[in-house]
């Protein structure tokens, strides 16, 4: 059943008839007005929520779908959102007639069977009719919810088998019918979550929603219907056509890449995604065939819709960035995911943790199967934390959660030319890490310290910046929940960079209780106690013996490399000292010692 | 009465706006860069002479100087600023670079990272640790701060940002380190996080404090120069400085906070054009301002350009100082048209003005938008442009859109009139985003339009937004020296508070708002502004629980200085309901029975001084303009002769049906088909479009 509703939701869409032609000119004037839109109901939503995790990590997104349900138009949320986002408004659409749209509507669906992601990313949307009664649009607005009403706060079940026990799961559902909020419903899906402040942050997503109607049906007024579908038209052939002439540049052939988990959440190791990217003149074709279908794995499943986004998310990473993002993508690309594997799982799946891994790694073996293709525009756009460490207690019998999306560095990987900068890659770009003094202004933590680590960061011609150490210490009793992974397989090097470094997590440091998180831990903290999570460093790129001695001087003196590491990694020895900075690179030691390393490289590979 | 001279310091051009009694003299001289203090003195001399008078009789009558400086934003362009260390709190070396998670474009993952102004090797840290209360967890350890300078010396370092977690709360230990870092490092300038943004969270406080260590010696150094060369000039008052919030301010208060000159510049041009709106009946504007390389917008809401700290990516540094908010699109006169993959695009590239575009003759190749407004006959290769200074030639103008139209598949003449609808819909949807989130409708405001492209284009987004007003001052080339005189004498400042509304702590509002209230006293106080002229807005920062961005409003209204008795057991409901109301407005809905929180309390205190008069009205009979010549033009609706009119020779009551084309001495103004131009009293021209 799942999976043919899967299929059907996934199938390309026709372009929308519409007796109007549209010169590109004009088409790109309407384009610019959806984007508008997006940006403004996104804005609306970052301001009004009252959850750190839409109005500080940006978990959000929004999007204009089509009356054929294809992407539109998206604004800058996180790609993780926007290439989701049109199944679960593919399925309302299905069923329309059923579920009794019109004009004035809001819904919501969160359901991962039914289009979703996993069950926290709610996606509010509202069907936009022009004068004449017509469906032309449907505004979607998405975003990550701190609670989803399952066993565990949060919405994390390391444990969970099935979707039951991770919560309320919403196919589709009204929210306000004609303009009119259905408060019934709304107190129903309010009830199902212990955030407090779920509340402010459904009532900000309707609101955007209501905001992005009002303006869609401005703007259908003033160009009117036949154009608005035509220029949807022209706007994702064009799309599709430069995606295509990025492809037909790739050299022909078949890349492959295999990425590993550490283990699922209960410690079956080492879970496979396989990728094949085939490159056939202007086709790509992006095919997960040979991806881990064991059943019994627990919390590694990610569902239909999300594997499909995720990979989306690294090929719009690895293609001219001036490329408007919408269904043309979509139509440009075969991707195959085969039924039952873990990137495709049965209905009634638990599918949370999904969303961290196997997503990931679903991104970033698709980055490494095309780093061989577009080397200039290969970093992967993930995240491998295993999850944030998240820290939940309760005052007056409501839920306070520190989320863990602290500022703090991971998984900055390298690209061609540029080394690891900032704190997360590129797509994540839009976060706004969580501060010290707003977290303690609200949660009783106290942050001890978030530096990078020195030599967490890959080596190689340009160099992943590195991870940081986050400690902090709860002042009241707490429960903590963790599942660690990338210890065993941190991020990958790419073209010869050296791995990331490895995550590590620690609780009750400094303690004669303390213990490393090795698999997953559900622990009752006591106060007082301290949690230290070493986070990856970013991947290297290219081989480290190629780096610019100088700029391994500057590294060491930004204490971001040691000095033996800089000798051991990269082949650079340095005189002078750290303290009096006045060290300096020893050319010819350092040709001497390079010279010798690359000889003793082939040896040290058998 | 004395004088007031304004004087707004541009790449090119130092403006000089002087005001006695109601008349305004306008003054132009070249900027000098090596030293522009010369260029400031140049006009004086220049002023003075005009009034009759030796410059030190003028400078010893002057009542105010009032000064616009980009010197801060230069620095920040030419990253040539101080070398500058970071003393932060031990375990939170590496915040600034961080910068949140926020990268510029999430889909370029080849996008460089900024420069650092605090590379790692010169963010160094202490152990200390102050808590949300205030309360020390940790002492501060005196040794490893005197261990930290001893590293910055060894850097060579020569101005020192001090930041330390909840030192917004309380400033002990900042405080203890400055005092260190002046014995151990004397020559340093030192800029701490409590002083230059006393605010939560870090990063905001931290970044500001590190562009303020960066700028600040220059700017300060500039300023003291200035004074100087004022001061043996004969002028006897104190300099003001305009601020990137709207104010002027003396220079002992920048001082404090040199950032605050940051930004500065076009803060100038929407003051002024709030002046002008207000004195002619329209309090909402929105203010267009297209030069030569970009097109920048403001919003003018009730008579007052909204200044807003908060994310504030200038230069690709977080600012969290108020500053007016304008929003800047590369899209200028020198905007390169282009093909891209079968997609025409104008701009952001740009000829500037060298080479400049194809028809300035200056050896520019590439086709501009100021080369698509000759195409469509809006410009003329036949009047003076520009003042008269050149003459636009159409050599080379034709090949390069026949080139475009080539790609397009079709003629020159659509090409350029594809560019100009290129232009125009940049600038319409930036527009937009300029009033997003504001819960401001575009309809409802009166739009002013200056700079030398302003006024060519600016019918076409009011028409677009459904504006049905423009205004184009006729001094408006000159429009933010003139910003500079209307700006008053102003402090905005606030102090971080956290608390439940239902929960307001009335000694903790009173003692922050007595504090801000000194500081404003003791610097007016300085200025010669004694208290009873100074007006006080109190405000309050407030959200509900959870939401990360406060809105901020009056809490009573204005005041005098230091009348704090609206600080009573009411206060908390009357904010309860003021938030509520402000959170409809902006946000079409509130949150029955939740109690929002105060995050901070504000005051802004103000003091009225003497501005130029803005006619409004029209009391002339209206009679119709003649047209000068004809002219062959596109103005949207295809090439038609089109009348032509002379601005310098338009009087009051003149009236110009469009279409149309009046060509003013610095600027182009267009009359769009269905739109009409009046002169009014004040030799302003007043665009209106025809009721549909």
């Amino acid at each position: 059943m799942s999976f043919e509703l899967n299929k059907r939701l996934a199938a390309k869409r026709a372009p929308l008839s519409t007796p109007a032609t549209i010169d590109p000119v004009t088409a790109s004037i309407i384009r610019g007005a959806f984007e508008t839109v997006c940006f403004e109901a996104n804005t609306h939503l970052g301001r009004a929520a009252s959850s750190a995790i839409i109005n500080q990590s940006n978990e959000r997104n929004a999007a204009i779908v089509d009356a054929n349900g294809r992407l539109a138009a998206c604004s800058i949320g996180t790609p993780h959102l926007t290439f989701v986002s049109q199944l679960t408004v593919r399925y309302g659409l299905e069923n329309l007639k059923d579920f009794d749209w019109g004009p004035g509507d809001v819904f919501v669906g969160n359901d991962p069977d039914f289009g979703g992601g996993h069950l926290p990313d709610y996606n509010v949307y509202g069907p936009i009719y022009d004068d004449s009664g017509k469906l032309v649009l449907i505004a979607a607005l998405q975003a990550h919810q701190g609670d989803t009403g399952g066993k565990d706060p949060g919405g994390f079940t390391l444990e969970a088998t099935d979707i039951f026990t991770e919560g309320l799961a919403i196919p589709c559902v009204k929210l306000v019918h004609r303009g009119e909020k259905r408060r019934d419903i709304i107190r129903l899906i309010e009830r199902n979550n212990r955030f407090p402040s779920f509340a402010g942050d459904l009532a900000a997503m309707i609101s955007a929603v209501q905001l992005a109607d009002r303006q869609l049906k401005a703007i259908l007024r003033k160009w009117g219907t036949d154009a608005v579908n035509a220029a949807i038209n022209y706007n994702i052939e064009h799309t599709e056509q430069r995606f295509r002439q990025e492809v037909t540049k790739w050299p022909d052939g078949s890349y492959a890449a295999d990425v590993f988990i550490d283990h699922d959440t209960q410690g079956t190791k080492d879970v496979k995604v396989h990728v094949t990217c085939t490159v056939k003149g202007d086709q790509l074709t992006v095919d997960l065939t040979g991806t881990d279908d064991r059943q019994e794995l627990v919390g590694v499943w990610n569902t239909f819709a999300n594997s499909r986004g995720y990979v989306m998310t690294q090929i719009a990473a690895a293609i001219d960035p001036s490329i408007v993002k919408n269904e043309g993508l979509f139509n440009g690309i075969e991707i195959i995911i085969p039924e039952g594997c873990i990137a495709h799982p049965p209905i009634n799946k638990p599918a949370a943790l999904g969303s961290f891994h196997p997503a990931c790694e679903i991104t970033e073996a698709v980055c490494v199967a095309l780093s061989a293709v577009v080397p200039g525009r290969s970093a992967p756009q993930v995240y491998k934390i295993g999850m944030p460490n998240a820290v939940i207690g309760f005052r007056d019998g409501q839920m306070w959660l520190d989320q863990g999306v602290d500022a703090r560095s991971m998984d900055v990987s390298a690209v061609q030319g540029i080394d690891g900068w900032g704190s997360c890659p590129a797509a994540l770009g839009n976060l706004l890490l969580s501060e010290v003094e707003d977290a303690e202004s609200r949660v009783p933590i106290i942050n001890i310290s978030r530096e990078m680590t020195k030599d967490s960061g890959g080596a190689g011609q340009w160099r992943g910046q590195p991870g940081s150490l986050n400690v902090k210490r709860v002042l009241e009793p707490t429960t903590a929940m963790a599942w660690m992974v990338s210890s065993d397989h941190p991020i990958r090097g790419m073209c010869g960079g050296d791995d990331g470094s490895s995550y590590s997590n620690h609780f009750e440091v400094g303690t004669e209780r303390e213990y490393k998180v090795e698999l997953s831990a559900h622990a009752q903290l006591p106060a007082g106690a301290v949690i230290a999570y070493q986070h990856g460093g970013g991947a290297g790129f290219g081989s480290a013996l190629a780096r610019d001695p100088e700029a391994v001087k500057e590294d060491v003196l930004d204490e971001k490399v040691g000095v033996e590491a800089a000798r051991s990694k990269y082949g650079v020895v340095l005189t002078g000292t750290l303290e009096n900075y006045d060290l300096a690179v020893d050319a010819a030691a350092t040709a001497a010692l390079r010279k010798s390393m690359i000889a003793n490289q082939p040896a040290k590979a058998a | 009465m004395g004088y007031r001279v304004g004087i707004d310091i541009g790449g090119t051009f130092t403006d000089f706006a002087l005001l006695k009694g109601a008349d305004v003299v306008l003054h132009k001289n070249l900027s000098t860069p090596e030293d522009r203090s010369i260029g400031v003195m140049n006009g004086l001399e220049k002023l003075a002479k005009i009034e009759g008078l030796p410059v030190a009789d003028f400078l010893g009558k002057c009542d105010a100087i009032v000064h616009g400086t980009t010197i801060a934003d230069n620095t920040l362009i030419e990253m040539n600023g101080a070398l500058t260390g970071l003393i932060t709190t031990e375990g939170f070396r590496d915040e600034v670079e961080y910068r949140r998670g926020f990268k510029e474009d999430i889909w370029d993952l080849r996008l460089p990272p900024p420069l650092e102004i605090t590379p790692r090797r010169r963010r160094l840290t202490v152990p200390e640790r102050v808590l949300a209360d205030g309360t020390i967890y940790k002492e501060l350890d005196e040794a490893a701060v005197r261990a930290a300078c001893a590293r910055l010396r060894k850097q060579k370092v020569e101005s020192v940002a001090i930041s330390l977690l909840f030192s917004f709360v309380n400033p002990v230990h900042e405080k203890r380190v400055a005092r260190i870092v002046a014995e151990e490092m004397p020559d340093a300038h030192i800029s701490c996080s409590y002083q230059v943004l006393p605010r939560a969270p870090e990063y905001d406080r931290t970044s500001t404090t590190v562009v303020n260590a960066y700028v600040g010696p220059r700017v300060t150094s500039y300023l003291e120069k200035l004074v100087s060369r004022l001061k043996e000039g004969g002028y006897k008052n104190q300099l003001m400085v305009m601020q990137a919030s709207g104010g002027v301010m003396t220079k002992e208060y920048i001082d404090g906070a040199p950032i605050r000159v940051l930004a500065s510049g076009p803060a100038g041009g929407v003051v002024g054009s709030a002046h002008v709106g207000v004195e002619k009946g329209y309090p909402n504007l929105l203010c267009v301002d297209m030069g030569g390389t970009s097109y920048d917008m403001s919003v003018v809401h009730n008579g007052a350009a909204p200044a807003e700290a908060g994310w504030n990516m200038h230069h690709r540094y977080l600012i969290g100082v108020p500053m007016v908010k304008v929003e800047t699109l590369g899209a200028g006169g020198g905007s390169i048209c282009h093909v891209n993959n079968g997609a025409l695009e104008v701009g952001p590239a740009s000829a500037g003005a060298t080479p400049g575009p194809i028809c300035y003759g200056r050896g520019g190749m590439k086709p501009t938008t100021t080369d698509a407004l000759l195409m469509l006959g809006i410009l003329s290769a036949q009047s003076e442009f520009a003042g008269g200074s050149f003459s636009l030639r159409k050599d080379g103008v034709e090949e390069a859109f026949q080139e475009i139209g080539r790609q397009m598949g079709y003629s020159a003449e659509d090409a350029a009139f594809d560019c100009w609808r290129v232009v125009n819909a940049n600038m319409s949807q930036a527009v937009r985003r300029t009033t997003a989130g504001k819960g401001i409708d575009p309809k409802d405001m009166v739009m002013l339009a200056y700079g030398g492209n302003g006024p060519v284009f600016a019918a076409i987004q009011a028409e677009d937004l459904g504006i049905t007003k423009v205004l184009v001052p006729k001094a408006s080339p000159a429009f933010s020296a003139l910003g500079t005189l209307v700006a008053m004498p102003s402090i905005d400042e606030e102090r971080s508070y956290i608390a439940s509304a239902d929960a307001l702590d009335i000694a903790k509002l009173t003692s922050h708002w007595k504090e801000l209230g000194d500081r404003a006293e003791k610097f007016f106080a300085e200025a010669n502004f004694s208290r009873d002229k100074v007006s006080a807005k109190y405000q309050l920062n407030m959200r509900y629980r959870g939401q990360n961005f406060a809105l901020t409003f009056d809490i009573d209204g204005s005041k005098h200085l230091g009348d704090l008795s609206f600080i009573n057991a009411g206060i908390g409901m009357r904010a309860i309901e003021a938030f509520n109301k402000r959170h409809m407005e902006e946000y079409g809905h509130i949150r029955e029975g939740e109690i929002p929180e105060v995050t901070g309390v504000r005051l802004v205190t103000t003091v009225t001084t003497p501005t130029p008069k803005v006619l409004k009205g029209l009391t002339a009979p209206v009679t119709k303009a003649t047209a000068t010549k004809k002219r062959r033009a596109n103005l949207g609706a295809g090439f038609k002769d089109t009348d032509i009119f002379h601005g310098a020779s338009l009087k009051p009551g003149h009236e110009v049906t469009g279409p149309a084309i009046i060509e003013e001495t610095f600027t182009t103004i267009v009359v769009y088909p269905g739109w009409k131009a009046r002169i009014d009293d004040a030799g302003d021209y007043e665009l209106t479009r025809a009721a549909a």
